[in-house]
């Protein structure tokens, strides 16, 4: 179900994302480097699209099926994400 | 014999009113096939240059057959390739499969290395080209000629996103290097669609399509590998490519730089839904052969037609041949229709039509007994379809990777679509009627939409149950939406590692259960399409009732028996059709014998 989209911060959603790709990765969210392009922990394109349909989910956020291409790493997805809620909330 | 009047230019109308006039497309298709079948000839008949018999021997000269692609030049068939706007014949994606398997139904070799290998390397310039790369294909497929696709690297088979062949930006071009595998046509091709990695980055974005024009190459950077034997397709030109430091010019370069991907998944939506359907002619002509083969022979002091197993062979065969088809028509079509959809369904047919087509052939070879083995005669053709079919579930989509293309939306439909969808819209279950251009730019790489499961839901409301057969088909629908339930409660309980290429193989078989419904709701969505339509057989409900019975038999349901009437139904229309040489399939077309 989809959660209250305010006060969402970009650290929130840094934390949000390393413990969602965590699990897709069977790694520990702490291994995860926010800096690192997520397809050299091996997160291939299949798990990309489906981590997009989990934040539709989460945030009732709807966002294109590449977006994890274009911001391949967890920083660069958390500004993203932060923008488009905001734009969303704004909207 | 066969229906005459043979269409000269892309658009001219066939003489006299057919029965769908308003665009003309279906008199187009109907002239076009006609004119194939002219052309190429009773396959039977020994004296035909494209007999199968002639056919047979270019396979095991590792030949394709000069004369079939002296044929199909002089049919310029690759016009069937090329988009109507650019000077071409191509308007519909299923009306481009019925065209094809009349070449399929001959040889499969011949097929993809006539023709389909370069419409998949054009689909990619129709579909994401400048304007000036998609008229200079146009011309080039038009003159005759031939292009590749060379996606495959074979180190890293279809996790294509770990390709290193390079397009290493430089001097306002690219600098080729690398080596391409297992490339049909890289020898006598005028031009190459090349998948190359445009940044050394990993992911996605780090990959782009290029067009190699042949005639501006340097060719001392580039040269042909040597060819590869092959078990199956002998007669296909299968090599490779290597280049070093090739330059090529930025205007080479098919899309945005770094949107290779996304091109070719798009691409793939119109390959992966048209290519399977076109090979049902080939389990038609192994279902022929058998047929024949089954009336012929004498076992047990009975025709071997007499024989109830085989006997059920040759009509569920039939009806596989129905279920591939329903599926191939409904994803074709859905490309005009519901392209945001696509993805799924393409990626469905790709991954259940070849396994169907592959099961049925193996099932026919146990009717055909120790012939089957034989590669000479009569019956030689079936080992050859045999060996041949199986190249389509590798190819550009293996099995699992269709299944991989699924995977990932199976939670987002399951959340968002099944149970609260609209059903897809009725013409894309009807074979003959006209459909809009195919909006390539549609094409979606997701959208968690699902008309064609909707239709399932809903016809199990309007499905009538007043005869035996209904019943029977009603009862399995039931089960099948029953099951649609269950795929969606298990695709909302997937757990994240079991969302990615890694998933566990009870992942892998949701996506089949998945991809048996979408057949499933095609079937009945047809069958529902052909009521107080011309086609009786469609209309009757005794194959609704088989075809749907066969997929819930094949997802485990324990359905009660069929009436025998269904199986009587299905058996008198392989006669039928065996001695009118009509095809197996949607159609019923005449056939040339």
């Amino acid at each position: 179900m989809s959660v209250p989209t305010t006060g969402r911060t970009t650290p929130e959603l840094t934390a949000w994302l390393s413990d969602r790709i965590a699990l897709y990765l069977k790694r520990r969210p702490t291994e995860i480097d926010p800096a690192v392009p997520l397809a050299e922990y091996g997160f291939d394109s299949v798990a990309a699209l489906s981590l997009c349909g989990d934040i539709e989910e989460d945030f009732d956020l709807i966002l294109e099926p590449t977006v994890a291409w274009d911001y391949p790493n967890v920083r660069a997805l958390a500004a993203h994400l932060a923008e488009s809620l905001e734009s969303e909330a704004a909207g | 014999m066969l229906i005459g009047s043979a269409a000269t230019g892309p658009h001219e109308v066939s003489a006299g009113p057919g029965p769908y006039p308003p665009g003309g497309q279906e008199d187009r298709v109907v002239a076009r096939i006609a004119e194939l079948e002219t052309r190429l000839g009773d396959p039977t008949d020994e004296r035909g240059e494209v007999s199968y018999a002639r056919l047979l021997e270019a396979d095991e000269r590792a030949e394709l057959s000069e004369h079939g692609e002296q044929a199909l030049d002089d049919l310029v068939l690759n016009a069937d390739f090329v988009p109507h706007r650019l000077g071409g014949r191509l308007e519909r994606i299923d009306t481009l499969v019925r065209v094809m398997r009349q070449v399929f139904r001959r040889d499969i070799a011949l097929g993809l290395g006539y023709g389909v290998t370069s419409f998949m390397a054009a689909v990619n310039v129709w579909s994401s080209g400048t304007e000036e790369q998609r008229r200079r294909l146009a011309e080039l497929l038009l003159d005759g000629r031939k292009v590749s696709v060379a996606y495959h690297e074979l180190a890293h088979g279809n996790d294509f996103v770990r390709n290193e062949f390079q397009a290493r930006p430089a001097d306002g071009g690219y600098l080729l290097n690398g080596t391409k595998q297992v490339i049909n046509n890289a020898d006598r091709a005028a031009a190459w669609v090349l998948f190359s990695r445009t940044s050394p980055a990993p992911g996605s974005r780090s990959h782009s399509v290029v067009l190699a024009d042949r005639a501006g190459l340097d060719q001392d950077r580039y040269r042909v590998l040597p060819r590869y034997d092959a078990v199956g397709v002998r007669g296909c030109h299968l090599s490779g490519l290597e280049f070093t430091d090739c330059p090529v010019p930025a205007a080479a370069r098919v899309g945005e730089e770094g949107k290779g991907v996304e091109l070719a998944l798009r691409a793939f939506q119109i390959t992966r839904s048209a290519i399977p359907g076109m090979a049902l002619g080939a389990t038609d002509t192994a279902l022929r052969t058998v047929t024949g083969f089954a009336l012929g022979r004498q076992l047990y002091r009975k025709s071997v037609m007499d024989i109830p197993h085989a006997k059920a062979t040759l009509a569920t065969t039939f009806l596989d041949l129905l279920i591939c088809d329903s599926l191939s028509l409904a994803a074709t079509r859905a490309v005009h229709v519901l392209p945001e959809e696509t993805s799924v369904y393409a990626a469905a047919v790709k991954y259940l039509v070849p396994k169907m087509l592959t099961d049925a052939m193996y099932d026919l070879s146990i009717v055909l007994g120790a012939r089957f083995y034989v590669r000479e005669g009569e019956f030689g053709i079936f080992q050859k379809h045999v060996r041949d079919l199986p190249v389509l579930s590798l190819g550009h989509a293996g099995s699992a990777a269709c299944q991989a293309t699924i995977i990932p939306q199976l939670s987002r439909l399951a959340r968002r679509s099944w149970f609260s969808d609209d059903p897809a819209p009725g013409s894309v279950f009807r074979p003959h009627e006209d459909l809009p251009d195919i909006p390539f730019e549609r094409l979606s790489l997701a959208s968690g939409r699902d008309g064609l499961s909707a239709s399932l839901v809903a016809a199990v409301d309007e499905l009538p149950s007043g005869s035996p057969e209904e019943r029977a088909a009603h009862g399995a629908a039931l089960r099948l939406m029953d099951e649609l339930r269950q795929i969606q409660e298990q695709s909302l309980g997937l757990a994240p590692q079991d969302r990615t290429a890694l998933a566990s193989p009870a992942t892998f078989a949701l996506a089949d259960r998945y991809a048996v419904l979408l057949a499933a709701a095609s079937v009945i969505g047809v069958w529902q399409q052909a009521q107080g339509g011309s086609d009786t057989f469609l209309a009757d409900p005794a194959w609704l009732a088989a075809a749907l019975h066969r997929l819930g038999r094949r997802l485990g349901h324990s359905l009660p028996d069929l009436p025998a009437s269904c199986e009587n139904r299905l058996h008198d229309e392989v006669l039928a059709r065996f001695h009118e040489n009509r095809s197996y399939d949607l159609y019923n077309a005449p056939l040339a014998g």
